[in-house]
């Protein structure tokens, strides 16, 4: 699972104008085909950290400093047009909310075409050939019918679908998932985050899991990585934070969940999965 | 009656007014210009519809013609209007900073500036002895030029809140290009307000068209308009004797309605 050099490697500080030290020198390190969870209550930086690494957040007016290391090029010395080049096809992204997320303007097969089309000029053919593919991996119907629909008229199910088949279409080296999980009923949750497991599996893509569902992260990381305020305070595998977590935020994060949830069931998290 | 009903009513009535402007030369009998001196001021008959003005032109043929000249020129007014309003509203609605302020403080002063007053002080700066044909276009290119700013604010609100939008996010997080995202993923959504923009503006050219012809500032005779045909209604005589002089005021209020009715309701867009 993983390599001596990591896919990503980051350190970084990231200050909003009215708002400094959001994060603060935080390191993320991910490794090929590896799935890093990213846990942490809401306002500890966890989004701003996934559009840091995309180099996404110059656009809001912060100020991120630091290095983002990814296969071995750093991306904060990278103009906006290599950027371009990187985000989607190397990196993707998976956003929380798949009603806000899809634009209600188009349709699904245009929204699909346009992922594509940011990076190649291929025919037609070609293009819903990927297309089908990538809603195939995702368990979307692939015919006509379903890519003329528009955003209104998916569930939320098949909209964050959707997205994540946006996201793998030019089968990315990295995929982030920000609160991908988080709209989601109990089970469209589960089946996606059984999605993100095959995903890993059968591509052998690299997965930074942002929740703050610890549920979810357990039952699908190999690390786990505590973020607070800004700072990364523990990070480690499923078993060392659930079971036996150093710091004390962990310990309280972990003391928060119900007490029947773990236990035995945990401790070998990707077997859920499986 | 419903409002669906009322919409196909009104759409219909302003499609038969664009006819008939459109083939003004089929429609009328006679040019607008075409005098008959033996006969001002006839009442209504076969061979003069709405009767004659005091220099003996047929009213129906300046009514329809002057349909056209309204009718015609309000739509590509109001479409620079919104050009203008999309270009610049859009603009600073994307690029935000120092554009966003320069532009909006452009539209703040235009606003606080009466539209009317402007255009007056503007068309009067041009010679009145223009050909009718060249009062037409600056009549319009003026309105078209200076009708702009309540409909970039409008634009500028939308497009500012896409900027903040989550698929405008996913969309450069995908890798789409700065000109492929305004034109492949903004403007789909801009298009229902430029449109509708495109829409209330037409029936407002169309009345100041009308209030600047009416004060001699906007179409030049002999060419019709409704507005300088409206001049015509300060003869109270002539109207008293002919009601169907009124024509022009009942088309112009028809076609307003019309125009504001057709426009489907914020419940029925949302």
């Amino acid at each position: 699972m993983t390599s001596s050099a990591p896919l990503l490697s980051a350190r970084l500080s990231v200050d909003y104008r009215n708002k400094p030290g959001v994060l603060r020198n935080i390191v993320v390190e991910i490794h090929r085909g590896e799935i890093v969870g990213l846990v942490g209550e809401s306002g500890s930086g966890k989004s701003t950290l996934a559009l840091a690494l995309l180099q996404l957040l110059q656009l809001k007016g912060a100020k991120v400093q630091g290095e983002v290391i990814f296969q071995d090029e750093d991306l904060l010395h990278k103009s906006e047009s290599q950027l371009r080049a990187m985000r989607g096809r190397q990196m993707s992204v998976v956003l929380q909310s798949p009603l806000t997320s899809l634009n209600p303007a188009l349709r699904v097969g245009t929204q699909l075409k346009e992922a594509w089309r940011a990076h190649v000029k291929g025919t037609k053919e070609e293009c819903l050939s990927a297309i089908r593919t990538a809603l195939n991996s995702v368990s979307l119907p692939d015919d006509d019918e379903f890519l003329r629909r528009r955003p209104s008229q998916l569930s939320v199910g098949q909209g964050q679908r959707v997205i994540i088949a946006m996201a793998i279409l030019h089968r990315p080296a990295l995929l982030i998932a920000d609160e991908a999980t988080s709209a989601l009923d109990t089970i469209t949750q589960s089946e996606i985050l059984s999605l993100f497991a095959r995903l890993n599996r059968d591509l052998d893509m690299a997965i930074l899991y942002i929740s703050h569902d610890l549920l979810s992260v357990a039952a699908l990381c190999h690390r786990v990585a505590i973020l607070r305020d800004g700072e990364i305070v523990e990070c480690d595998s499923p078993d060392v934070i659930f079971d036996a977590p150093r710091h004390p935020y962990t310990q309280r994060l972990i003391a928060a969940l119900p007490g029947a949830c773990f236990g035995k069931t945990l401790s070998r998290p990707l077997e859920i999965l499986s | 009656m419903t409002r669906r009903r009322l919409r196909v009513i009104c759409a219909a009535v302003l499609c038969a007014i664009f006819g008939v402007g459109l083939f003004a030369s089929t429609v009328s009998p006679y040019s607008y210009a075409r005098q008959f001196r033996e006969r001002p001021n006839a009442a209504p008959s076969a061979s003069h519809l709405l009767g004659t003005d005091s220099l003996g032109r047929d009213l129906f043929a300046r009514l329809v013609y002057g349909t056209r000249v309204s009718l015609l020129l309000a739509p590509a007014a109001a479409l620079l209007a919104t050009l203008i309003a999309g270009v610049f509203g859009g603009l600073a609605g994307l690029v935000g900073g120092w554009c966003e302020k320069l532009v909006l403080a452009a539209a703040d002063l235009s606003m606080a500036l009466p539209l009317l007053f402007v255009l007056l002080a503007l068309r009067a700066v041009l010679p009145l002895d223009i050909s009718p044909i060249l009062s037409v276009i600056a009549t319009f290119v003026l309105l078209g030029l200076l009708g702009w700013p309540s409909s970039l604010r409008v634009v500028w609100a939308t497009t500012r809140n896409l900027r903040n939008s989550d698929f405008l996010l996913l969309a450069r997080a995908t890798g789409c290009g700065r000109w492929r995202m305004i034109v492949r993923h903004v403007f789909p959504n801009l298009r229902p307000v430029l449109f509708a923009q495109f829409w209330i503006s037409i029936p407002l050219f169309v009345l100041t068209e009308a209030t600047l012809s009416m004060l001699g500032l906007g179409v030049m005779e002999p060419l019709p308009s409704w507005g300088n045909l409206l001049r015509g209604l300060e003869d109270i005589s002539a109207v008293s004797a002919n009601l169907w002089r009124l024509a022009p005021l009942i088309l112009l209020v028809l076609v307003v309605i019309c125009f504001q009715l057709i426009l489907p309701a914020q419940e029925e867009t949302a």
